[in-house]
């Protein structure tokens, strides 16, 4: 050990620890600017949403607005459209497609985790051969059907399609594998129903999984785009991505107005996202799943 | 036949506790059946029929795929997206990967936390809107990137607006948009190495590209494949991003399949035309899935 470390040169330690800490520096310093960059178009859209339509309209380009209180923006927002109602809309659908998502997939979740029937393994597969299946690819077929159904144009006919989804049920099959057994047979000891088990056991041990699969499909939900392209008619049934294409339908843009109007609609998503973070991230990194 | 037989007339506890098993998965199978499958089959139907707006039906076998496949509109909008996706997916991989190794040696739990939250962050956003901030940023004559381009002397671009520079400005909108979910991936994955391996690189006397080459990248290989599958897919599909600011434009440029097969179907009422496009997405899609389970030689379950 002695002799290598003699054998090369004596400051070699001193500079290779040094250039150690400059690769940490320039390391920090790259990602920092790359997170910047990728943080400025919420800045930017921020801070236009401060500014009147003149301002924008200003040669050479100004950063800041003239007033950081303006929040005109906003009021016209709801003014010019039912904006509170797309809001409305998308909160009802985005709550309904979360919570029956939960339930179907955990139901199916325990089923296919706990359970031995003919064709479990087959079904599983089947499911997840679903993935495989685009939206896009049944959208016409479920047009037809909505409409013979008469669905169209309605809150039913908006979340038909996104009440369970393939990641749900992956999501909670994995977490109430984990489950040990014997917890679930001392229930069936006690003389606890299936069910019973499912309520008592089983939902209050995936409590985590349970707010995963929640928020992410509540995101999803909010931030859908085709399906209510396809579905609703009538501006009054609108979601709040449609609502942000009703400002982009004149000429000229108003971007004050238009970036005002995406400020709100992402803002709930943001709140939330922020604060529970750590379960979006946990869903994503569980299962990749869903492009 | 008699195993179901028991499933439905159970006789014992444990045949009560199959028949359990199968009706807790029994809403979703509904689910998937009447939302997808039956769907995907009527799909495949109706691409060998011309349906009249009123509903009536006449076989006419494989002309609408002879129509479909031979219109030039259908193949530049494949083509298109086909351009979209080779300039989206590797950049997007890549970055990410990039900035995955980056945060992963930021020791600093607070910074790396802060940093990973914005790249994170438009993940959260709609497509729509994030395509429309964008468009903003693009704005030939008000748009910051325009200003921020003339102070290293490029004159003033046209981006969304222009034959050349649409496409990769939409893609620079799919990368934006899908960059964080991809670090997150391959963040989770880096943090899953054990140090003992770069500690024997280390002993060994290997080199930051020698760890990189022969530690990390084998190691995050079913990570990368994955990602790239997922991004394919992601990409293969964009449809809100052109549709919220281009809609195809200019002049068909930035035209994609969904984009067509949205068109066909819900501007034009073409439906026999929109489920061949629909057949062709699903098959494309399909072909790309089988690829990934050949490589992975199993389906990518966490």
């Amino acid at each position: 050990m002695n002799s290598i470390a003699q054998s090369v040169k004596p400051d070699t330690r001193e500079t290779r620890a040094t250039r150690r800490v400059h690769v940490r520096w320039v390391i920090m310093l790259a990602v920092a600017s790359g997170a910047i960059v990728v943080f400025f178009p919420f800045f930017w859209m921020a801070v236009t949403s401060l500014k009147t339509s003149p301002e924008i309209q200003r040669v050479p380009l100004q950063i800041a607005p003239d007033h950081w209180l303006n929040l005109s923006n906003y009021v016209e927002v709801f003014k010019r459209e039912p904006f509170m109602r797309y809001l409305l809309n998308s909160a009802i659908v985005a709550a309904v497609a979360a919570v029956s998502s939960v339930v179907v997939s955990s139901l199916a979740g325990f089923g296919f985790a706990k359970y031995q029937f003919p064709g479990r393994d087959v079904f599983f597969l089947a499911v997840v051969g679903i993935l495989m299946v685009p939206f896009q690819s049944v959208v016409v077929p479920l047009y037809i059907w909505m409409n013979d159904l008469g669905l169209l144009d309605t809150y039913a006919g908006i979340v038909a399609p996104d009440l369970v989804s393939v990641f749900g049920i992956f999501l909670m099959r994995n977490a109430i594998e984990t489950i040990p057994n014997d917890y679930i047979d001392a229930a069936r000891i006690d003389g606890a129903s299936e069910l019973r088990i499912f309520f008592l056991v089983v939902l209050p041990s995936v409590k985590p999984a349970i707010a995963t699969l929640l928020i992410i499909k509540f995101m999803w939900s909010w931030n859908e785009f085709f399906w209510p392209m396809v579905v609703i008619s009538s501006p009054q049934m609108k979601v709040v991505t449609m609502g942000l294409m009703s400002f982009t339908n004149m000429y000229f843009i108003e971007y004050n107005l238009l970036t005002a109007a995406a400020m709100i609609s992402i803002l709930p998503i943001l709140v939330i996202f922020i604060t529970l973070q750590r379960w979006v991230v946990q869903g994503v990194v569980m299962s990749g799943l869903k492009g | 036949m008699r195993q179901w037989f028991r499933i439905a007339f159970p006789r014992n506890p444990l045949e009560r506790r199959k028949r359990a098993g199968f009706l807790f998965v029994l809403p979703a199978l509904l689910f998937f059946g009447s939302v997808f499958i039956l769907p995907l089959a009527q799909s495949i139907m109706y691409s060998f029929y011309k349906i009249a707006p009123g509903g009536a039906k006449e076989f006419v076998g494989l002309r609408l795929y002879e129509k479909v496949l031979t219109d030039p509109t259908f193949w530049t909008a494949v083509g298109n997206t086909v351009q979209l996706l080779l300039l989206s997916v590797p950049t997007t991989v890549v970055l990410a990967l990039a900035v995955a190794l980056g945060l992963n040696r930021i020791t600093s739990l607070k910074w790396r936390n802060l940093w990973a939250s914005m790249y994170f962050l438009p993940f959260a956003t709609s497509l729509v809107a994030a395509a429309l901030i964008w468009q903003w940023i693009y704005d030939p004559i008000y748009g910051f990137l325009n200003y921020a381009l003339s102070f290293v002397g490029i004159p003033p671009q046209k981006w969304l607006q222009s034959l050349a520079e649409v496409r990769p400005a939409i893609a620079a909108v799919s990368i934006w948009v899908r960059i964080g979910f991809d670090t997150m991936i391959f963040l989770a994955a880096l943090q899953s190495i054990p140090e003992e391996y770069y500690e024997a690189a280390n002993i060994d006397g290997a080199s930051a590209v020698q760890r990189l080459r022969y530690i990390t990248l084998p190691l995050l290989n079913s990570q990368i494949i994955m990602v790239c599958i997922l991004e394919l897919i992601f990409n293969f599909k964009i449809f809100d991003q052109v549709y919220a600011t281009t809609q195809g434009g200019p002049a068909g440029a930035s035209q994609t399949i969904i984009g067509l097969l949205y068109d066909t179907a819900f501007k034009y009422f073409r439906f026999g035309d929109a489920s061949v496009m629909a057949v062709f997405v699903f098959v494309t899609l399909m072909l790309v899935t089988l690829l990934q389970w050949r490589f992975l030689r199993k389906p990518v379950v966490y």
